[in-house]
């Protein structure tokens, strides 16, 4: 039996409290991002990307995307609200697109119109049956499966989410997303359109997918002296020792930039998020 | 701030101001008279280019294409001078300077720490500057708890990257609050005297 001093003696403080192996990151090569997630986000993970109108969130999921196909990645975007055209032409308005991703196959975009003919169904009456969901769920891992996608987004989650009867399909339809998303290691961001409300904070229209996803980030606005500023904030991100702080988003010439806001400069007593 | 000997060097001249300035201490601030600040600040940035420093003139007082204008009357070389406008777009000026960055709005004090950043990575020479012209001129646009955050965020940062900082202020439009703010921060105090010899 050991002596009982031996109890007594302090054992060794380790400095970070989560300990054990960090998880393998997708690096999203975004200026003072990867930073905020402790190198990127954990592979496989499907994390909610939530803000409202104006604050950033499809040029962040677009730059995460293309950042990734530059490093050897397939991305794969999927628009549900406009048309791919449109998106490419808003893209090649952004110094940080090279069209040779699109050609070359490293940047995939689909929209609605694709999925709907991959689903054989002509959906004008904006709601999908069980069956349609399948079908849905189906056509997105034949899509992550066929391209061999390592990073995709879905633009938007709620827009998918209006076509679900009820919160419980949204909930189910999410997790099973995220479950064979995460079997492909394709990290995967959902683009989820939240309101402002003086009074809540709110991650997204239906208040289920928040719960089903490893990760929630948070893009925002808040006001200074009547200016508006883009912010950031890491809420929530399985497998990660992130930051909490609000950052400010800033797109410069070589894509966004993320730097801490500071605590003093956003008014208080409204959420502008 | 007056015109007394507060902390810091007081100096005179014009002269005597100019070369008072060293690149090698961290960070310092220039307490300078009304009637002498622009030949002054301009005196310094030609001086700093001269000694084979690349820089930022962060402008905050008058728009960058003014400074341009008036370095290039000095002759001085401005091929490693970069800006940062936080003016221009305010008041309508030009903004089609490929060396400068120009700022939504002088509230937008994040923006010019992230550029600061930006730019340095296109200085070509070893060794850099920042001039930070004026934090008075900060003080009209922000509020002083803000304002007092951002200078602390800024010398912290300008230290960690080892950059040369010079924040320069006009001694009548000082508010006392943010001069004890600047003493605290700065490893050099240096201030300029009425300028009538």
């Amino acid at each position: 039996m050991a002596p009982a001093t031996e109890s007594l003696k302090p054992t060794a403080v380790k400095l970070d409290p989560r300990g054990g192996r960090p998880r393998e990151k997708a690096k999203t090569y975004i200026e003072g991002m990867d930073r905020m997630l402790n190198g990127g986000i954990p592979i496989g993970n499907t994390s909610l990307l939530a803000g409202t109108v104006g604050s950033g969130k499809t040029t962040l999921a677009m730059e995460f995307l293309i950042n990734g196909a530059k490093n050897g990645e397939t991305a794969c975007y999927i628009s549900v609200t406009e048309p791919s055209s449109k998106m490419l032409e808003n893209l090649r308005t952004y110094g940080f697109f090279d069209d040779s991703l699109v050609t070359e196959g490293k940047l995939n975009i689909f929209d609605l119109g694709i999925i709907n003919d991959r689903l054989g169904v002509e959906r004008l009456d904006g709601s999908y049956s069980p069956k349609d969901m399948e079908a849905l769920l189906g056509a997105f891992e034949d899509i992550v499966d066929e391209l061999q996608a390592t990073r995709l987004v879905i633009d938007s989650i709620t827009a998918v989410c209006y076509q679900l009867p009820d919160r419980g399909s949204i909930r189910n339809f999410i997790f099973r997303l995220g479950q064979f998303l995460s079997t492909f290691g394709c990290t995967t961001l959902l683009i989820s359109e939240t309101v402002v409300d003086a009074a809540t904070q709110t991650y997204s229209i239906f208040g289920v997918e928040e719960a089903v996803a490893d990760g929630v980030i948070l893009m925002g606005n808040v006001q200074r002296q009547g200016d508006l500023l883009r912010t950031m904030q890491i809420v929530k991100m399985r497998g990660a020792k992130h930051s909490r702080a609000r950052h400010l988003v800033e797109l410069t010439p070589i894509g966004l930039s993320v730097v801490p806001l500071l605590k003093w400069g956003q008014e208080t007593g409204a959420v502008y998020s | 701030m007056g015109s007394g000997n507060r902390g810091g060097v007081l100096l005179s001249y014009q002269s005597e101001v100019r070369d008072s300035i060293k690149a090698g201490d961290s960070l310092a601030t220039v307490v300078v008279p009304a009637n002498n600040y622009r030949e002054l600040t301009l005196d310094i940035v030609a001086k700093l280019l001269g000694s084979k420093l690349g820089g930022i003139y962060v402008t905050t007082s008058r728009p960058s294409t003014h400074v341009v204008k008036e370095m290039k009357a000095r002759k001085a070389s401005l091929n490693d001078l970069y800006f940062v406008d936080m003016i221009s777009l305010t008041v309508g000026g030009e903004t089609g300077d490929p060396r400068t960055v120009f700022i939504d709005s002088p509230t937008m004090l994040e923006s010019v720490l992230l550029n600061i950043g930006l730019l340095e990575r296109r200085i070509k020479a070893k060794r850099h500057f920042v001039m930070f012209d004026s934090v008075n001129g900060l003080s009209i646009y922000s509020e002083m708890r803000v304002l007092k955050e951002f200078m602390n965020v800024l010398a912290n940062t300008m230290r960690l990257r080892r950059t040369y900082t010079m924040m320069l202020t006009v001694d009548e439009q000082t508010p006392p609050e943010l001069e004890a703010v600047l003493v605290t921060l700065s490893d050099c105090m240096i201030r300029g005297g009425t300028g009538d010899g």
